[in-house]
C-alpha cells in the first residue's frame, strides 16, 4: 500500500505544494521586513498617480456559452467515455448539469432581460 | 522488501528524479538558454558566478528570495499570495508524469496527457488571475494578454499532442514512449508538422519571444508580473524555468522517443538530457531570431495557420495509418 502511495498523483501534488510553501517560507525568513511607506504601498505606475481598481468584467453575458460548453463538451465527453461502466459518477455529473440548467438559467434570464 | 521499495519510491519522488533533480535541471537549463541566447547576440551571458557562470540562475533565485517582499495596499491579498505558490506547484507536479530516467514515468495513468494539457491551461489562468488581482493597470493588461494568448496556442498544441497518441494507441505519455521504444522509430518521422507546431505553441506557452506579449518589457513594464517582488517573484521565475523543462521533456517524450536510445548501455537520463537540450537550444535560437508579435497578430495567425496545419497533420496521419 505504501509503495503505491508514494507514486500516486495526490501525493506528488502534495509534495509539489510543500516544496512551493517551503521556498515561500524560507524566503520569508531570510528577507528583511522593511517599513511601509505610502510610496511603497502604492502600485507601480512609472511615477504617475493611477487609481487602483480591479477590472470589472461582466461575465454574465458569457454564462450561456459556459452552459453550452458544459452540456455539449463536458457532459457528452463524460457520458461517451463512461459507456462501459455506467453508475454513480456519470449520474453525478448529469445531475449537477441538470441542476445548473434548471436553477441558474431562469435567474440569468430575469437578471438580463 | 516492501519497505525498501516504498523508501526507493520516496527517494525517487523527493531527490532523483524528483524535486531536487528537477529544480537543479530547471536552473541549469536556464543557464544554457541564457548562454546560447547571448552567444547568438554576440555577447557572453552569465560568466562570473561559478566556473562558467553555471551558478548564476541559483544566485538569482537566492537573491530574489532574500529581497523584501512588498505587497501594495490595494491588491487582493489572497490571490496575490496564492498565485506564486500555485504557479510553482503546477509544473512541478506535471513533471512527475514525464518519463525522465526510464520509459515509464514516476506517475502514469491512462489519460495523463490530457491532465498535462489541463495543468498548462491552469498556469495560463493563474497568470491572468495574478495580473487581475494586482489591481495595477499594467498588470491587468498583461494578464488579459496572457489569457488571450492561451486562446491562440491551446488548440493547435492539444491537437498536435493527439498525433503521437493516435500512433501509439494510448493517451498515456509513458505508453507512448514505450511504443516508440518497441517499434524502433520516433513519432517525429510520421509527425514532423506536429513537432513544428508543438515547438511554436511551446514558445507561446513559455511566454518567450516572439510571443512574450504578456510580459512585454518595453511596453507594459513587466506585464502581469509587475507587482510581484522578492520571494513571490522568485517562485514565479522558478516556475517558468520548470515549465521550460516540462515543455522540452514533453516534446522529447512525445516526438523524440523520450529517455530511450539506440545504444542500450547508456542510462535513460543521458538520452533525456541530450534530447531536451536540443529542444532548449531550438527554443533559444527561435527567441533570438524574431521580434515580438502583437497580440491580435498572434491569435489570428494561430487560428489562421496553426490550427489548419495541425488538423492537416492529423488527416495525413490517419490516411497513412489507414493505408498501411
Amino acid at each position: 500500500m505504501w509503495r503505491e502511495l508514494f507514486t500516486s498523483l495526490p501525493f506528488i501534488i502534495i509534495v509539489s505544494l510543500a516544496t512551493a510553501l517551503l521556498l515561500y517560507w524560507y524566503g520569508g525568513r531570510i528577507s528583511p521586513k522593511g517599513e511601509k511607506t505610502p510610496g511603497k504601498l502604492s502600485q507601480y505606475a512609472c511615477g504617475e498617480e493611477l487609481p487602483a481598481e480591479k477590472l470589472q468584467v461582466n461575465v454574465e453575458r458569457f454564462f450561456i456559452y459556459a452552459v453550452y460548453f458544459m452540456v455539449f463538451d463536458i457532459l457528452a465527453f463524460m457520458l461517451a467515455t463512461s459507456l462501459g461502466s455506467p453508475g454513480f459518477v456519470p449520474a453525478l455529473y448529469a445531475t449537477i448539469t441538470l441542476l445548473a440548467v434548471i436553477l441558474l438559467l431562469p435567474i440569468l434570464r430575469i437578471r438580463m432581460g | 522488501m516492501a519497505w525498501e521499495v516504498a523508501l526507493y519510491n520516496l527517494f525517487s519522488v523527493l531527490i532523483y528524479p524528483g524535486v531536487v533533480f528537477l529544480v537543479a535541471l530547471a536552473l541549469i537549463y536556464q543557464w544554457v538558454d541564457r548562454r546560447f541566447f547571448a552567444k547568438l547576440q554576440n555577447r557572453y551571458g552569465p560568466n562570473y558566478t561559478g566556473p562558467i557562470g553555471i551558478l548564476q540562475p541559483l544566485a538569482d533565485l537566492m537573491k530574489l528570495l532574500a529581497k523584501e517582499d512588498i505587497e501594495p495596499s490595494a491588491v487582493d491579498k489572497h490571490l496575490f499570495r496564492a498565485v506564486p505558490i500555485l504557479i510553482l506547484t503546477l509544473p512541478l507536479a506535471a513533471l512527475f508524469m514525464v518519463p525522465i530516467t526510464e520509459s515509464s514515468a514516476l506517475v502514469s495513468f491512462e489519460g495523463d496527457l490530457i491532465f498535462i494539457i489541463f495543468i498548462m491551461t491552469l498556469v495560463a489562468i493563474l497568470a491572468f488571475l495574478g495580473g487581475w488581482g494586482s489591481t495595477n493597470m499594467f498588470s491587468t493588461l498583461g494578464g488579459m494578454r496572457a489569457a488571450l494568448q492561451t486562446l491562440g496556442y491551446e488548440v493547435p498544441m492539444a491537437v498536435s499532442f493527439i498525433g503521437p497518441a493516435i500512433l501509439a494507441g494510448s493517451l498515456s505519455i509513458s505508453k507512448i514512449v514505450e511504443w516508440q521504444a518497441s517499434q524502433g522509430f520516433w513519432t517525429i518521422l510520421l509527425n514532423p508538422l506536429g513537432f513544428g507546431i508543438v515547438i511554436v505553441a511551446f514558445l507561446a506557452e513559455l511566454e518567450r519571444i516572439p510571443f512574450d506579449i504578456p510580459e512585454a518589457e518595453t511596453e507594459i513594464v513587466a506585464g502581469w508580473q509587475t507587482e510581484f517582488s522578492g520571494r513571490k517573484l522568485a517562485l514565479i521565475r522558478l516556475a517558468f524555468d520548470l515549465e521550460l523543462v516540462l515543455a522540452s521533456g514533453l516534446a522529447a517524450a512525445l516526438f523524440l522517443g523520450g529517455p530511450t536510445g539506440p545504444i542500450p548501455s547508456i542510462p535513460g537520463v543521458v538520452w533525456f538530457i541530450i534530447k531536451t537540450l536540443v529542444i532548449v537550444l531550438i527554443i533559444a535560437y527561435l527567441r533570438a531570431l524574431f521580434a515580438r508579435f502583437r497580440i491580435d497578430q498572434m491569435v489570428s495567425g494561430s487560428w489562421r495557420y496553426l490550427v489548419p496545419l495541425s488538423i492537416l497533420q492529423i488527416v495525413i496521419l490517419e490516411l497513412l495509418l489507414g493505408w498501411r
